[in-house]
């Protein structure tokens, strides 16, 4: 199982350099601008902002290809079948068939938003490690629950991945064939997915034990706060960049209350 | 049965972000009233990892395949911690394998979480009546398995069915929902059907994991 979004993490940008904590909250509130967007006039400013961030980003143009084909079919599933359903207005029709002016023009507005806003989430989430991006968000006030769960459940995904790969491989050297639907082979499927939750429920024993003896749940004392509060050249820089990134989200959303309607 | 990017109106992506808020600090309220809530961090963890590496598990229904959603499954044995769970599980998916999206994860996480719970509530209604027969755990795990996808899928359909675009008429709307809600009810018994399996082979080899 590859679950690697922070393999381009370690190079040298000014995306990369801009501190995680900041860029959390920086390019969220350019995610959510663009998701506010309604106005087909405004689409080619969603596109050129995203442009600048992504090759600000340094960024491989293979690295977004490959992350659009999954979800890729979706969107094209939908940007195919909209303009044949929706609206009124017909601008052609054989037979049955009619292609509709409002339909299409949602099927633009829908495509282009959804790339825009992935394009953002992954240069959010690849410029940085992963882990990085989690202590970012604790620090911005996420539940230390949440925080514990998802460091721990990541730490363990590729290694259940791998569990799971290879109590499957042992199961077909076993003889078990995957091409048909059956009760005998659904129950073998959940028998397998039995043991894993077997194995891993074995394993949390163990981790928490390990966590327990390495003083989980005790609190560090905290560094000295005048050092901690103290704004470095750096900071400030990073504070900059996030002002502007969030001066263009809410020019963004007022323009979109502004502008006459499509 | 995620909710892309750019796919609903703002007002859905606030609102989801509203309900996520509400319900996963009453989960957290909840699991603060347990007597040792951090000893359940690592197993809640755990299975989270565990049921995300196992949503990848294809079930072959020719001519396509289907994967498994374990949503009522999540609920049944992880309690208030599913929805923290779903949540988890539902970011990595998103910043991994960009399936779903950030400004969605809110209303993506109502979709999923909140079935996971109606399952729990479910699937322990057999504790509470202190009812301990095989065949009466059956149909609970079939009924938490099976309603909650159908719970998901039937939330999931009306908010992208309603709101992708203004410019569908009523009829088609419906007809649509209808359509799609056929398909998911197909899964939705496949899934009570997995969902029975897995609780009758949990119950056999490792009890414990479906009484805490």
């Amino acid at each position: 199982m590859r679950l690697i979004i922070d393999r381009y993490a370690y190079l040298d940008s000014l995306i990369h350099r801009w501190q995680q904590k900041y860029k959390l909250v920086g390019l969220i509130s350019l995610i959510f601008a663009f998701s506010f967007v309604q106005k087909i006039t405004l689409l080619p400013v969603i596109v050129v902002i995203t442009t600048v961030i992504f090759c600000l980003s340094n960024l491989p143009l293979s690295f977004l290809l490959s992350r659009l084909r999954y979800p890729g079919w979706f969107i094209l599933a939908v940007v195919i079948l909209l303009p044949f359903v929706a609206g009124d207005t017909i601008i052609f029709q054989w037979g049955w068939l009619t292609l509709k002016e409002e339909g299409c023009w949602t099927s633009i507005l829908i495509s282009v938003r959804f790339f825009c806003i992935l394009t953002i989430s992954l240069v959010l989430f690849g410029t940085a490690p992963f882990l990085t991006s989690i202590k970012a968000m604790r620090s911005l006030g996420l539940p230390q629950v949440i925080v514990d769960m998802t460091l721990l459940a990541y730490r363990y995904l590729e290694e259940l991945g791998n569990m799971l790969t290879t109590m499957q491989r042992a199961i077909r050297l076993r003889g078990f064939r995957y091409q048909q639907f059956s009760r005998r082979n659904l129950k073998i499927l959940a028998q397998l997915t039995g043991s894993l939750l077997v194995r891993s429920y074995e394993r949390s024993n163990k981790v928490y034990q390990a966590m327990i003896l390495r003083g989980y749940g005790y609190k560090i004392p905290q560094i000295d706060r005048q050092q901690k509060n103290r704004l470095s050249q750096l900071d400030k820089l990073n504070f900059l960049a996030t002002s502007a990134t969030v001066i263009i989200a809410i020019s963004l959303t007022i323009a979109e209350i502004l502008l006459p309607a499509n | 049965m995620h909710i892309p990017d750019g796919f609903v109106p703002p007002s859905i992506c606030i609102a989801g972000y509203a309900i996520t808020g509400g319900v996963t600090w009453y989960s957290l309220q909840q699991i603060k009233k347990d007597s040792n809530p951090q000893k359940k961090i690592p197993r809640a963890s755990l299975f989270t990892a565990a049921f995300f590496v196992a949503s990848l598990i294809h079930i072959p229904l020719p001519p396509a395949s289907i994967h498994l959603v374990l949503n009522g499954m999540m609920g049944a044995i992880l309690g208030y911690y599913s929805f923290l769970a779903i949540l988890i599980g539902l970011f990595f998916q998103t910043v991994m394998f960009q399936h779903g999206g950030l400004s969605t994860l809110g209303i993506n996480a109502v979709i999923m979480g909140i079935p996971a719970l109606f399952a729990y509530h479910i699937f322990h209604f057999n504790n509470r009546s202190n009812t301990r027969k095989k065949i009466w755990t059956q149909v609970l795990a079939f009924c938490a398995g099976a309603g909650s996808l159908i719970l998901s899928a039937t939330l999931f359909t009306v908010i992208i069915i309603t709101n992708i675009t203004s410019e569908l008429d009523a009829q088609t709307e419906i007809n649509a929902i209808y359509l799609s809600l056929i398909s998911y009810v197909i899964q939705a018994i496949i899934e009570g059907a997995f969902t029975v399996m897995l609780i009758s082979f949990l119950e056999q080899v490792k009890p414990e994991i479906l009484r805490q």
